[in-house]
């Protein structure tokens, strides 16, 4: 009996004396961050926060169907963080962004977002790429308290009560296709209309917003394509919206999709007005895609040039000043940080419509991280940016309009028309027509609420961003 | 009226790439009894061979001859190098090699060339024909389509038929071993065998990608309705593919027209399913006794 006590007794001794070189452990852990970092234990208690680094992760597809131009807005984000670094640092930290390669596949994208979260230990999310990859991990993010940020998606999705932790940032698909309809409804009165659309969330909200506005009686043909598929000219769509005698032809379609519709319409006689989303109207993401008329040795020169001028007079929308105005001084500065910060990604595409999005949403970010102050945490940074986004300057037409309960991003844009008459401009991938502004810029909602002018002042640049860019 | 001839007309164009495809997977099929998954993108990798010779400013139809010749070296080295260790081994082990080469194949192009889509240029015109008053989706390039993979297809079966060599080659195929006693150097047959069928693969890539959105992964669904075309004409016979090809790229072509774009994978895998189960021999194929 007396044996087995002593066992007993020294087998408890054990587990205590382990207990407690464990807590020893930990503690000891937390001392050693301190003596590094020199500061308080609250502060450290932030995963992905010291005092001297914040780390942010995102997974984008670098390589893969959807990698042709999104694989640019990484990088792009990158070279803003690190003008930031080069700059000191926001409250002293250095921004550490840990972009992964999903493909554009959200099963590879769960996989590497808890990566990110559990080895990684990421402050936020930020600029995680596409709609199916990000509700893939919308709830997870979610259930963890990671921040789910400026997802590269105008999917209508983002913004719901059940979800707190993720916002959206460019406009909502509903928004621009309302917008796109009103204009259409104004300038092509008693046309017939036919929609080519990608049949995911992305085309069926741009539809959704065009619907709202076109009177129905004027949709003569509805075309899909499935975006997983892709890889052909889309010869019956064409055939089937040229058949059904449409004159106006809005779509909603990613660049590669824009160009393998276009072009057989082309082939077929088929010249329709073009009304496309910004999202796959880019001249020189979708104009490479164009060369294959041009480089033909063959080819008579008419030809060619008829089939690189098929996005004149493309009309279309846009959030943020077009990469043709030169003049524009968020242009000037954009171009010099993606010079300086990324000169590899410079000499490839320079300024495009994806360089331009990466670096105006990685500067909203750096925003954000100053309004939440000092005492980084991820509730301070929801709260900046549920509260302080109105005052945040970004290149948009209109502010940010994030609010406790809505969590869009920019909810309005312009109506502009692609004019080599009023200009062109050049990227290392060509040249390109100007876009030229052929409306005022309305605000909207996603539900049925009218679209209105918008009469507010575009914010400039900040001296800081301009002086030490 | 108008809608119901053009999808006729373009389904005839595709379904001649995918004739072509499909032949490729029939003289690999012959001659080593393999399915080659990487047939696709070994077309695909040729043509971005051609694409760098175009882009250096060598002319097209030197860049066209090149890549089918660049795509014939290809075939023989693979065989040699990839394949034929695995000889006499199950007959899984060369399929899984040709899976993991078609990644390999993907992932090198994408390294070398980059992930973006492009455009290719085509031989001739691209912009359909005008017939009566109305421009149809058929142009100068399908014409050039159809005569180039019907020439193929006559050249191959012609070369069976009617030459020694092509006796020899379809002796090797029927039966190794006894050819071998025979005086007959089987391996070299093989070898020429997936040369041939990699070059066929060279053309298809080449027809296709001025339709396609060009990067190293256009080939993908083009294998998936080429091998359908070969399943449908019986994996054995050269008129077969060609057939095959016809069907699948009509049915696909219809299907996309009057139905749904996106259910034109399901169709084939669908044709390919029917085919299976109430004809597992194909539309031309004899019904022998095959491994697969």
């Amino acid at each position: 009996m007396r044996f087995r006590r002593h066992r007993t007794t020294s087998r408890r001794w054990v587990v205590a004396a382990g207990a407690s070189f464990a807590m020893l452990l930990a503690t000891g852990g937390v001392a050693v961050g301190n003596a590094v970092a020199g500061s308080s234990v609250a502060r450290t208690a932030t995963t992905g926060v010291t005092n001297s680094q914040i780390t942010i992760g995102a997974t984008v597809p670098l390589t893969g169907p959807a990698a042709p131009g999104y694989s640019e807005i990484a990088p792009a984000m990158d070279a803003v963080f690190k003008w930031v670094n080069a700059n000191g640092g926001i409250y002293g930290r250095k921004i550490k962004y840990i972009y992964l390669n999903d493909k554009y596949d959200p099963t590879t994208t769960a996989t590497l977002t808890r990566k990110l979260v559990l080895t990684d230990h990421i402050f936020a999310d930020v600029g995680s790429l596409g709609t199916p990859t990000d509700l893939a991990i919308l709830k997870y993010l979610n259930t963890e308290k990671v921040p789910h940020l400026f997802i590269e998606s105008g999917c209508n999705c983002w913004s719901t009560s059940k979800y707190p932790d993720t916002t959206g940032w460019e406009p909502p698909y509903t928004v621009t296709g309302k917008v796109l309809g009103y204009y259409i409804k104004t300038h092509f009165k008693g046309k017939k209309i036919g929609e080519l659309y990608q049949d995911t969330e992305f085309g069926q909200d741009v539809m959704k917003g065009i619907n709202l506005e076109v009177p129905s009686s004027s949709v003569v043909s509805k075309q899909t394509y499935d975006v997983t598929t892709l890889s052909g000219a889309m010869t019956t769509q064409m055939s089937a919206l040229k058949a059904a005698g449409a004159q106006v032809v809005v779509m909603a379609t990613i660049p590669a999709a824009t160009a393998l519709a276009i072009l057989p319409a082309y082939s077929i006689g088929f010249l329709p007005q073009y009304v496309i989303d910004g999202v796959g109207a880019d001249p020189p993401t979708v104009g490479p895609l164009l060369s294959s008329y041009t480089t033909a040795a063959t080819h008579t020169k008419k030809e060619a040039a008829a089939a690189t001028a098929l996005l004149d007079g493309v009309i279309t929308n846009l959030y943020q000043p077009p990469e043709s105005t030169s003049s524009n001084p968020w242009i000037q500065v954009e171009k010099k940080i993606l010079q300086k910060y990324t000169p590899t990604l410079w000499a490839q595409h320079g300024l495009d419509g994806n360089t331009e999005y990466g670096v105006a949403l990685a500067y909203t970010f750096v925003q954000a991280l100053q309004a939440a102050g000092k005492d980084l945490t991820r509730t301070s940074l929801m709260k900046a940016i549920d509260t302080k986004s109105k005052s945040f300057k970004t290149p948009g037409f209109v502010p940010l309009n994030y609010s406790k309960t809505v969590h869009y991003g920019f909810e309005g844009d312009e109506v502009a028309e692609f004019d080599p008459s009023a200009g062109t401009f050049t990227t290392p991938d060509g040249t390109w027509p100007d876009a030229k502004v052929v409306s005022p810029v309305y605000v909207t909602t996603v539900g049925s609420g009218p679209v209105t002018v918008y009469h507010g002042k575009e914010p400039g640049v900040p001296s800081t961003l301009r002086n030490s860019a | 009226m108008g809608l119901f001839v053009d999808i006729l007309l373009s389904g005839v164009a595709q379904g001649m790439v995918f004739a072509a495809v499909a032949l490729g997977l029939v003289l690999i099929s012959r001659a080593t009894g393999t399915i080659n998954f990487a047939q696709g993108a070994m077309g695909m990798f040729t043509t971005f061979i051609a694409f760098s010779l175009l882009t250096h400013g060598v002319g097209y139809w030197p860049a066209f001859v090149a890549a089918l010749a660049m795509g014939f070296v290809l075939g023989a080295v693979v065989e040699r190098t990839l394949v034929r260790p695995l000889r006499g081994k199950p007959a899984l082990n060369p399929v899984i090699v040709t899976i993991g080469l078609l990644i390999v194949l993907e992932g090198v192009a994408g390294s070398i060339w980059g992930n973006v889509a492009r455009g290719f240029p085509a031989a001739f015109s691209q912009r359909g024909l005008v017939i009566g008053t109305t421009r149809v989706a058929f142009s100068h390039f399908d014409v050039f389509i159809v005569c180039a993979v019907a020439a193929l297809v006559v050249a191959i079966v012609a070369l069976f038929r009617w030459t020694d060599l092509g006796l020899r080659m379809r002796a090797a195929a029927f039966s190794p071993e006894v050819s071998q006693l025979l005086g007959v150097r089987v391996g070299r047959l093989f070898t020429l065998g997936w040369a041939l069928a990699c070059a066929a693969g060279s053309l298809a890539g080449l027809l296709v990608a001025p339709l396609s959105s060009f990067s190293p992964y256009y080939m993908d669904l083009n294998l998936v309705y080429g091998f359908t075309a070969a399943v449908l004409g019986g994996l054995l016979s050269p008129v077969g593919a060609l057939v095959g090809g016809l069907v699948t790229g009509l049915a696909i072509a219809f299907v996309g027209g009057y139905v749904g774009p996106d259910l034109q994978p399901i169709a084939a895998l669908a044709l390919l399913l029917v085919v299976l189960m109430v004809r597992p021999q194909g539309l031309f194929g004899t019904t022998e006794v095959r491994r697969v």
